[in-house]
């Protein structure tokens, strides 16, 4: 059997950031597809056929991560694609020590397989998409 | 630039009022809707949603009065017209105060009526916008920190996920001098971002107290998870972590306990910081009959008495004496003690100089009567 390199979508508004993160994970071997806001992720998601999604939380709008992230697992349209793992990957903090106002899961919204703080080390990013992708 | 077209509901159980009144309006541009009483008038208000209600006063069986009482269930901001034949104050003030925002008294002309109708949809229309823009104040209010921080912290994050690649030799080979430049840069940018997120913190208890979400939750678990997450920080920085887990379960605070974790974690930091190699930090709760007291002690270099008033005051820091610049922002026991006095609460500094310092926060208990959960 042919082993195909993993496809690895970035959607982040930030092009610097896409760019950190694409050297990141070209390094290890990995294709990457970058989208630049929600819209644009689902469009890819659905062409491009990622194996894992890397998903900023704020870009446009307050909360464009976690309704594409709630689209993607539930609506209909992305029902090809459902089982796409996402990692939310956001500038603000989750875990104790400084939190946001807003948790997606608290109204409703169906969350992401993990989460991950700006900026992230490259190792632990690396490891992160591995273990993943294993399961 | 109209969105869509007004709905009008003409309710009068004359057909020949409701044809001339459908005829009006159509010529104004309206989309008209009939009843013929007031019954089948408030099903289709229901419906149909109309923007606007024409009422007769006076009809057989469900009177215009009853349908005037059934249109704030369905849309408060309805604009309501009563015609009526039988025209007294009376009856006008009456319609009023039921909601009416304009009467008319048969015959009128086609233009009373339209300027009339006009009047109460100009009025109905700025009620509504003056209602959407108090939800997206509230909204913007709520939501405006949230949004500062991200403005702030994005430009530093990306830059810091650049050095994070340069120092993971991902963008080519810098030499050993490049490399401890671009670590130290990267520990300044640290500072800020921990100095933005501790402020903003403040900011945001300041703006809006964490009173909404207050629950009963057992305040040894939540302690208990607390300390051991925080262990490996402890065990990193060569100290000791004192901490008996409750034996049974632990007393029941009020409170929000997310910001409670947040508070003892700031003091479990400090008291990591502000240690001596081989030192101790304990942590330790306390049943007491009025009160339920966490403390939280370090081995460390102590608090000299002249800080102590001064000590949660914001940006207040204690040199120590080395000229080494003190790391954390200087928000976190102004952050520790604003979370605290949300919650009733007190803390109180015991320290003795080269012997070490206990922070001992005081919660209120339930009073008895009040259930938990």
């Amino acid at each position: 059997m042919i082993k195909t390199r993993t496809k690895i979508l970035v959607v982040d508004d930030d092009p610097d950031f896409r760019e950190a993160i694409t050297v990141i994970l070209q390094s290890a071997g990995h294709k990457t597809v970058e989208a630049v806001n929600a819209a644009d992720g689902a469009g890819k998601l659905l062409a491009e056929r990622p194996d894992l999604v890397l998903l900023d939380i704020m870009m446009d709008n307050l909360f464009d991560g976690y309704s594409l992230c709630h689209a993607i697992k539930t609506a209909k349209e992305f029902e090809s694609v459902r089982n796409t793992p996402i990692i939310f990957v956001s500038a603000v903090k989750t875990i104790a020590g400084s939190r946001f106002g807003f948790k997606g899961e608290d109204v409703g919204l169906t969350g992401p397989d993990d989460y991950m703080d700006k900026p992230v080390k490259a190792a632990e990013l690396l490891a992160r998409i591995n273990r993943i992708l294993a399961k | 630039m109209p969105e869509r077209a007004i709905r009008v509901l003409v309710i009068d159980d004359e057909e020949a009022m409701r044809d001339a009144c459908g005829q009006i309006l159509r010529r104004g541009g309206y989309e008209v809707d009939t009843a013929a009483d007031g019954a089948e008038g408030i099903r289709k208000i229901a419906d149909l949603r109309p923007d606007a209600v024409i009422v007769d006063l006076k009809m057989p069986g469900t009177s215009g009065f009853e349908v005037l009482d059934s249109l704030p269930a369905v849309d408060p901001h309805i604009a309501a017209v009563v015609i009526t034949g039988y025209a007294t104050i009376d009856t006008a003030v009456e319609a009023m105060k039921r909601g009416a925002c304009d009467f008319l008294p048969k015959p009128f002309t086609p233009q009373e009526l339209r300027i009339i109708l006009a009047r109460g949809l100009e009025r109905r229309r700025l009620v509504l916008e003056a209602e959407a823009l108090r939800r997206e104040k509230k909204a913007l209010e709520e939501h405006f920190i949230t949004m500062v921080s991200h403005q702030l912290r994005s430009p530093l994050v990306a830059v810091r996920q650049y050095f994070e690649v340069i120092l993971a030799g991902l963008a080519g080979h810098p030499d050993a001098r490049m490399l401890q430049m671009i670590q130290r840069a990267g520990d300044r940018l640290d500072g800020l971002l921990r100095l933005i997120n501790d402020w903003l913190d403040l900011a945001r208890l300041q703006q809006k107290s964490p009173l909404d979400r207050f629950k009963a939750f057992d305040a040894g678990a939540m302690l208990d998870r607390l300390v051991q997450t925080l262990a490996p920080v402890v065990r990193d920085a060569g100290l000791s972590l004192e901490w008996e887990p409750p034996a049974g379960p632990g007393p029941i605070v009020q409170g929000d306990e997310e910001s409670l974790e947040q508070a003892f974690a700031n003091l479990v930091h400090n008291a990591v910081q502000y240690n001596r190699p081989q030192g101790r930090v304990r942590v330790a709760l306390f049943d007491d009959p009025d009160a339920v007291r966490i403390e939280v002690e370090d081995s460390g270099i102590g608090i000299a008495a002249k800080h102590i008033p001064f000590l949660f005051d914001q940006f207040y820091r204690i040199a120590d004496g080395e000229g080494t610049k003190p790391k954390g922002s200087g928000l976190g026991l102004a952050i520790v003690k604003a979370i605290v006095d949300a919650h009733g609460g007190r803390i109180d500094v015991r320290s003795e100089p080269g012997a070490g310092t206990v922070f001992s926060v005081r919660l209120p208990k339930p009073r008895p009567g009040e259930t938990p959960g």
